[in-house]
């Protein structure tokens, strides 16, 4: 569904990727961890043109991104993302931050996309705040809402970047129930976290990155009971108090 | 006190409230059209394309760097000529001042939109959205209400400006009462009326900003 071919990045003289070759197939759970630095974002926002990279490729569903004549704008209409810090438009309402992308980019009916955005957010389990304005929301009640704006669009693939690091620790839980149930339902996902517990119990695929570079791949049993590379042992000795 | 005679204020107030008038309209032509293009330029300022962002940047620093007065005198002896005919005095301090005022609203409508965070326009542009569609529903609208302060700070100072029209011989407000002083011989009267006039618009716009600025620190 999305490969990522031979994909580097250059920030002036500074290689953030150097390399990556990847994979992700139809209904597969990509969990990306690493050292903060080492690239796991700035991969993950190339996937859907968000962050420009200089050499190498990544197809998504058979259309390239390094090609010019690609549109960007439908391409990401598959994919949605879940941010670190939310994102939510604090000047919209939480209904009205769902249905905005239905409504002006595929010219759904305002109606039908309320009634969309009302079953997103029993989805996500908070139907209540559907008036309520992001800014009177607790972070995890944000983040959902985020993530129900990204389902809104009805994506094949949907992308997180680190969605539990802002959040308080009594709200991780919260957010993580979600993406797990997400997970089960069959959707395709990449996964910047470190949320190990998350990793354990959906990723079908783990990658270790550090400096850049993919230094370390496996299955989730593999990766947590028998690291191959210090730098791996290293990292989840230390985040796996 | 006895020396002032105030009948002068009252015996030519049509005349004067003619010239307020114009006054008026031109601040309002000058607030309205520099905000709109100031607005296409600010964006184009925050450009990645050097097509886009050269012109832009070229242009307001220009205008910025140029005073008032002399872009009026300029504009009244170009705009006839690019007209191809003569188009009076308000035409041409209206095009003055909106491209003059454009280059200032430009610089508010950057600073505005660079407040807005990145990640709003990453957020926007996951879901599908062009450039167009993330400015309009996204972005300007949360610029503006930062910008709302400085947008009234140089409402005030375009009020203000509008007198230097009177170089072109426009009849606003200002040329209105030197109109008058020249008949009446009451300078003293006249000019203080006018002043409290601009005096009272331009406090109460500013308190107005203030009320909002301070709203907004309250709302955050």
């Amino acid at each position: 569904m999305i490969k990522i071919i031979n994909v580097s990045k250059w920030f002036g003289t500074h290689r953030v990727l150097n390399n990556i070759n990847e994979e992700i197939h139809q209904g597969q759970v990509v969990v990306i961890c690493g050292p903060s630095g080492s690239g796991k974002s700035t991969l993950l926002k190339s996937l859907n043109g968000l962050e420009p990279f200089q050499e190498g490729d990544i197809v998504v569903d058979g259309v390239s991104l390094k090609d010019p004549s690609t549109n960007l704008m439908q391409l990401r209409q598959k994919m949605g993302m879940v941010f670190q810090r939310f994102e939510l438009y604090p000047h919209l309402k939480v209904i009205d931050n769902i249905t905005i992308a239905p409504i002006k980019v595929k010219n759904i009916p305002k109606k039908q996309a309320e009634e969309k955005a009302v079953q997103l957010l029993e989805r996500v389990g908070i139907p209540e705040q559907a008036q309520k304005y992001p800014g009177n929301l607790s972070g995890g009640q944000q983040q959902r809402v985020a993530i129900a704006r990204a389902l809104a669009m009805e994506p094949e693939i949907m992308l997180f970047d680190e969605p539990t690091s802002a959040l308080d620790p009594e709200m991780i839980k919260e957010v993580l129930d979600v993406m797990i149930d997400l997970a089960k339902s069959g959707m395709t996902m990449a996964v910047v976290t470190h949320e190990m517990g998350f990793a354990r119990e959906v990723a079908d695929e783990i990658i270790f990155m550090d400096e850049g570079q993919i230094i370390e791949r496996g299955t989730d049993k593999s990766f947590f009971s028998d690291p191959k590379t210090e730098r791996a042992k290293d990292f989840l000795s230390k985040i796996l108090i | 006190m006895g020396a002032f005679d105030w009948t002068v204020i009252i015996k030519n107030m049509p005349f004067f409230m003619k010239g307020l008038l114009t006054t008026f309209e031109l601040a309002l032509v000058a607030i309205s059209g520099g905000l709109f293009f100031g607005m296409l330029v600010g964006m184009a300022r925050l450009s990645h394309i050097k097509l886009i962002y050269y012109p832009a940047t070229i242009f307001v620093n220009f205008f910025r760097s140029l005073p008032l007065l002399l872009v009026i005198f300029w504009f009244y002896f170009l705009v006839p000529i690019i007209a191809g005919r003569p188009l009076g005095d308000f035409v041409s301090a209206s095009v003055a001042f909106v491209v003059f005022e454009a280059a200032y609203f430009a610089e508010i409508v950057r600073a505005g939109i660079q407040s807005i965070s990145k990640g709003q326009e990453q957020a926007a542009y996951s879901t599908g959205f062009t450039y167009a569609q993330t400015m309009r529903y996204i972005i300007l609208p949360q610029a503006m209400r930062n910008m709302v302060p400085s947008l009234i700070t140089q409402t005030v100072v375009v009020f203000q400006d509008t007198s230097l029209a009177y170089v072109i011989g426009l009849k606003e407000f200002l040329r209105s009462a030197s109109i008058v002083d020249a008949r009446e011989m009451k300078s003293l009267e006249i000019y203080a009326f006018i002043g409290l006039v601009y005096f009272i618009f331009c406090f109460v716009m500013s308190r107005f900003s203030k009320k909002l600025e301070a709203k907004r620190g309250a709302a955050k």
